[in-house]
């Protein structure tokens, strides 16, 4: 089975027969990763009921092989048959590194696949890099409330395994037409009696906007100074086609939900455009917002931080320079940064 | 329900409250002391020194203990700054002397000495009970005080004896009618303290400093305070500066100052600037300094009550001095409920004996002579800008070789004094003043 | 037929405050100094639901720890808060531990733990703020073999006479009820249950508690190879402040006028764009 020495392996999330964009984001990451490890090979692992199709997918965003268990037991996500099916394909093909998406079905997944193979998992990176010298992962993540960012090694236990936000990374541009590819297919090996947990029902959460994959975020802070202040902002996003955005205080103040909210706890994104009204630009905040592509600051003390990360920064206060913006876009012919 | 009963509750783990606790711990009472912050310390601010001749009568042995109190420095050299707007007249003290185990002041920080001192409490036998705000009293049929109420589900403790030691904040004195209610913007002062973190060599380098068995406290008039009676200080830590300002609430609120605009002029004023620059600000905050002076200090006793430290408004506030009044206030208000104890009468005629310990003490001998401070500095508020300015012009003045004869030069200084003052009006001053001083 | 009495376990960890960490600017270290130590907010509230279900049931709530000698402070909140019994695993072969070493010596102790007095429900905390991994309370299901529900929100039925209990589960998209078997283990986000008041007398009975103290040897003999630094695969390789991006133009509104800056800046933003 040794028909290569690195397998680097990305956890293929689906739920419902739809496959989580941060499964393609992960494979990008890892043919990123292929480039600096001699002979290696990207390939991904898939689970669930009926769901063969996505595979073919994963061939378009890079990966050459599948490892498929296919089982009624996996007909939704369940701990217990999720990780006790991977860890037997990971035995049996012993990857050297193993991504997983950092979503909250990929953090409870990854660590109990890292448990039973005995081996390391970095939470939540940041960065991914083959260091150079040893030829193993260096993963970079946040620690301590994000005020420190470790990079962390697993010298010997295989595979290498960590999370990835999603939106960390970005997305490649999948192949236009079919790829081919290998499915290798591999039972599940357990019972549904012997899952433990039944899912009696769902209950979706109301509809709220995604600001993950949105392309324009207009976020407010404690700045905003209250509710009405958001008010300013949605308008402004609207005449962008945007969504709104949150710094922690303003969630915190229940002056928007917490779906909004960006930075370390919150989410993730990387937006074409991204306005920061009124905050500072803490570095819990300024970890979810840097791969934004452009960062426009407005903020009244021209010593925020939020201005070392700004592509163009206005000193200013919020309630003179958010609704100026808004009528000099509604105004404007020109479309802004959500042009393709 | 049981019900929780004790020989005594000590209400605050501040200096006073844990003096009191300690003394009567060690003579073996069953003694309750209660904090509402996170640790003893966790709430307090202050700007640096205390004296360890009133940590001595309370732990004769406190150097030897393991671990040992947090000081930061020993003050090997003190005094005054007379600060004008653009420069500075320096009395300090610098003496070998100074140099002694353990030394007679040390600046401290109190965060971390208040926890020291209560966990010494917590040695001598005294249960320390934190995160619970005492909220009421709980009296007999006759009146008397017999307990405490705090903020917690069953909480209620019962004792014969209650030492308040809560501090400036003094709610439930109030509540007993023993202090007035709000106290008026003239008798209480505002202080704002930050510490800022610097690396020991540049503290020891900027303030001369050899080692950290030297350290400076510097009291400062004059200009930190915009020429209004208040007074700011500089104290050196081991790796942090505390610096801070106090003014009368009243000032604040009759020039429309904040204090944090205040502290920061301060910080930004030529003299004082390169001291702190670069540093970390560390922590930052606010508190009150009791400034009722002896005769409207509130009643120290009741039934089943004693009140000691700043509750009970004992602060000389010329020579910064609180925490060693509170410590021996604290201790005597112990030593009083051990004889309570013996006796067993908690009645307030009983507890007079507490007030009689403190008058023929410093505690009250001190208050007593600068009881007339307040009034001063009230009906002089000139005095300050007009004496500190001349001061530093006199001092220009005096330095510079202008070319003028040196008769011609005192003249001069003379003179200075005359337009901001005319000679009755300094005389009156310091006839004032020096009544103010108690001399 | 009545409730038997039941027994929670709360894995705890003593964290420090991180919304008060900060970084020496010129070396990029942790300044630890004054930093406050606390118990990780998650295990809060996870005690609260652990007091809760007892009342309700009758029996006991164990608090376990690995830690630092410090960390009996943390379990002494526990105390306060209405647990019974804490425990505190502390050995210097202990440190260093990643979370699969640490996934080992908690699960490790809990076996024991359950073998004197059987447990019917393991509470985590959803994540620890100073790790922010969420890997532990996994690590401890997969290594005890019982069910796992993370981002636990609300118990709706807890039925320890017949082994099951419904709980809610919090994901990205919705809340999904679950059944599971007991005992079972939930990681728990602070939703689970509100925090009350501690009573007075709890207060009093946990500053005179002394923890019951753990080594690697005894009660419980740790596998060696498997705790400390040798049992955890992962290593520090190094650590630093994150890099600020390199910053563009900065205009001052009330200097330009609020109109003519906002054109400048929606000019920029079109000339990148264009660029790209
Ligand atoms: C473990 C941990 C995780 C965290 N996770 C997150 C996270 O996910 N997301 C997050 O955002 N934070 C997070 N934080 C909090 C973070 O540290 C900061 O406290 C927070 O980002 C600050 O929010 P802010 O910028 O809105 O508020 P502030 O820092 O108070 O800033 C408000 C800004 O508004 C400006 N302003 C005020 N009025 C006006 C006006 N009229 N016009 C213009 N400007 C004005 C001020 O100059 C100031 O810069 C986390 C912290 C910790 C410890
Ligand atoms: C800026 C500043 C600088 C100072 N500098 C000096 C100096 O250099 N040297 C000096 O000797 N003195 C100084 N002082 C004065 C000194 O700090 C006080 O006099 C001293 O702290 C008084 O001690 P205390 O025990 O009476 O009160 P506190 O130290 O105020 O302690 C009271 C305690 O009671 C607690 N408490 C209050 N209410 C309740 C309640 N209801 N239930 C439970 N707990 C409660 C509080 O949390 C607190 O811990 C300074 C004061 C200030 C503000
Ligand atoms: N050293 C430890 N001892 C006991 N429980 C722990 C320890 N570390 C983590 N935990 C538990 O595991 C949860 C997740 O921690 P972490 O994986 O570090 O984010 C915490 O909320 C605790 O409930």
């Amino acid at each position: 089975m040794s028909d290569t020495k690195n397998r680097i392996w990305v956890f293929i999330e689906q739920e419902n027969g739809v496959a989580h964009p941060v499964s393609w984001e992960l494979l990008g990451a890892a043919q990123k990763l292929a480039h600096d490890l001699p002979d290696a090979s990207v390939e991904g692992v898939l689970l669930g009921q009926n769901v063969r199709g996505i595979a073919d997918e994963a061939f378009r965003y890079g990966a050459s092989r599948v490892y498929l268990i296919d089982d009624p037991a996996l007909a939704y996500y369940r701990n217990r048959p999720y990780s006790f099916g991977i860890s037997n394909v990971v035995k049996k093909y012993a990857p050297n590194i193993f991504l997983v998406g950092a979503t909250s079905l990929g953090r409870d997944l990854a660590s109990s696949i890292a448990t039973r193979v005995r081996t390391g998992l970095t939470a939540d990176c940041t960065e991914l890099a083959i260091d150079k010298e040893k030829k193993i992962l260096a993963a970079t993540r946040p620690t301590f409330g994000g005020n420190l960012m470790a990079t962390i090694l697993c010298k010997t236990a295989r595979p290498q395994m960590t999370t990835v936000r999603p939106r960390v990374l970005p997305t490649p541009k999948p192949a236009d037409v079919p790829v081919a590819g290998e499915v290798i297919s591999e039972p599940l090996g357990m019972t549904e009696a012997e899952v433990g947990t039944v899912l009696l029902n769902f209950i979706p959460s109301e509809e709220e906007e995604s600001i993950e994959y949105a392309d324009v975020v207009v976020a407010g802070g404690r700045g905003m100074g209250s509710p009405k202040g958001f008010g300013l902002l949605k308008e402004l996003a609207d005449a962008l086609g945007g969504v709104v955005g949150a710094s922690r205080p303003a969630v915190d103040a229940g002056w928007i939900s917490y779906a909004h909210q960006v930075g370390q706890t919150g989410k993730t994104i990387r937006p074409k455009l991204y306005i920061a009204a009124g905050i500072s630009g803490a570095i819990q905040h300024r970890v979810g917002v840097s791969g934004s592509d452009f960062i426009l600051a407005i903020n009244n003390d021209p010593n925020a931080p939020i201005f070392g990360i700004a592509d163009f920064g206005i000193v200013g206060d919020v309630f003179q320079v958010v609704p100026e913006l808004t009528k000099q876009i509604a105004a404007g012919d020109q479309p802004l940064a959500t042009s393709h | 329900m049981t019900k929780l009963t004790f020989d005594a509750i000590v209400v605050g783990a501040g200096p006073a409250g844990t003096s009191a606790a300690i003394t009567m711990a060690k003579s073996g009472l069953k003694v309750i002391l209660i904090e509402r912050g996170r640790f003893a310390g966790s709430k307090n601010l202050f700007g640096g020194v205390l004296y360890t001749e009133a940590i001595k009568e309370v732990l004769p042995d406190f150097a030897k203990r393991i671990p040992s109190p947090p000081f930061e420095r020993p003050v090997t050299e003190q005094g005054y700054w007379l600060l004008s707007p653009d420069s500075v007249v320096r009395f300090m003290h610098k003496s070998e002397s100074y140099k002694k185990e353990p030394a007679d002041a040390y600046i401290s920080l109190r965060a971390k000495f208040d926890e020291w001192y209560a966990a010494q409490a917590v040695a001598a036998g005294a249960l320390l009970i934190t995160k619970t705000t005492v909220t009421d009293f709980i009296k007999d049929e006759k009146g008397r005080v017999v307990g405490v109420q705090t903020d917690r589900p069953e909480g209620d403790v019962c004792a014969p004896i209650v030492v308040l030691s809560e501090g400036v904040n003094n709610l439930l004195a109030q509540k007993l009618g023993l202090a007035k209610m709000d106290l008026p913007p003239r008798l209480v002062a505002l202080s704002v303290k930050e510490v800022i973190g610097l690396p020991q060599p540049q503290i020891e380098q900027r303030f001369g400093l050899n080692g950290v068995k030297e350290g400076v406290a510097i009291d400062i008039f004059g200009d930190a305070t915009l020429g209004l009676p208040g007074t700011a200080f500089i104290y050196t830590g081991k790796t942090s500066i505390s610096i801070g300002m106090g003014l009368l609430l009243e000032e604040f609120v009759q020039h429309n100052l904040h204090p944090h605009e205040v502290l920061a002029r301060f910080k930004s004023h030529p003299v004082v600037k390169p001291l702190i620059q670069g540093g970390e600000s560390l922590e930052y905050g606010a508190h009150l300094i009791p400034e009722y002076g002896y005769d409207r200090m509130p009643k120290l006793f009741a039934d089943g009550v004693l009140v000691a430290g700043d509750a009970g408004g004992m602060v000389d506030a010329l020579h910064r001095e609180g925490t060693n009044l509170a410590m021996t206030a604290g201790r005597m208000a112990g030593e009083t409920a051990i004889e309570a104890h013996k006796q067993n009468d908690f009645s307030a005629k009983f507890l007079r004996e507490y007030r009689r310990k403190l008058d023929d003490s410093f505690v009250m001998k001190d208050l007593k002579q600068y009881r007339r401070m307040t009034d001063f500095l009230d009906e002089t508020p000139h005095f300050m800008k007009t004496y500190i300015d001349f001061a530093n012009d006199a001092a220009m003045r005096y330095f510079n070789a202008h070319g003028l004869p040196k008769r011609d030069m005192e003249k001069g200084i003379v003179k200075s004094l005359g337009q901001r003052r005319n000679f009755m009006g300094v005389a009156k001053d310091m006839m004032k003043l020096m009544r103010g001083m108690g001399i | 037929m009545a409730d038997r009495p039941i027994h929670i376990v709360v894995a705890i960890k003593q964290v420090p405050d991180t919304s008060n960490v900060r970084i020496n600017p010129q070396t990029g270290t942790l300044i630890r100094e004054g930093v406050p130590a606390i118990l990780n907010p998650y295990e809060v509230h996870a005690l609260e639901l652990a007091v809760r279900l007892k009342e309700q049931h009758g029996g006991k709530v164990t608090v376990i720890t690995m830690g630092p000698p410090a960390a009996v402070e943390a379990l002494r909140e526990c105390v306060e808060q209405g647990a019974d019994r804490g425990i505190l695993v502390s050995d210097r072969k202990f440190a260093a531990a990643d979370t699969l070493a640490t996934s080992y010596v908690v699960a490790t102790a809990i076996e024991a733990i359950h073998k004197e007095d059987p447990v019917d429900l393991l509470l985590f905390g959803k994540q620890a703020i100073d790790g922010d991994t969420a890997q532990v309370g996994p690590g401890v299901a997969t290594r005890l073999n019982v069910p796992l529900i993370t981002y636990a929100v609300k118990v709706e039925k807890f039925d320890p006479e017949n082994r099951t209990a419904i709980i809610h589960r919090k994901v990205e998209r919705g809340v999904e009820i679950l059944q599971t078997t007991l005992p079972a283990l939930l990681t728990v986000e602070k939703e689970i249950a509100e925090v009350q008041r501690a009573p007075l007398p709890n207060i009093i009975r946990a500053a005179q508690y002394q923890p019951e103290m753990w080594t690697a040897s005894a009660p419980v003999a740790f596998d060696v190879a498997q705790i400390g630094i040798k049992g955890s695969p992962t290593i520090v390789g190094s650590a630093g402040t994150p890099p600020l991006k390199k910053a563009g133009a900065k205009v001052t509104a009330s200097e330009k006028g609020v109109a003519e800056t906002v054109k400048m800046a929606l000019a920029e933003v079109r000339r990148v764009k264009g660029e790209g």
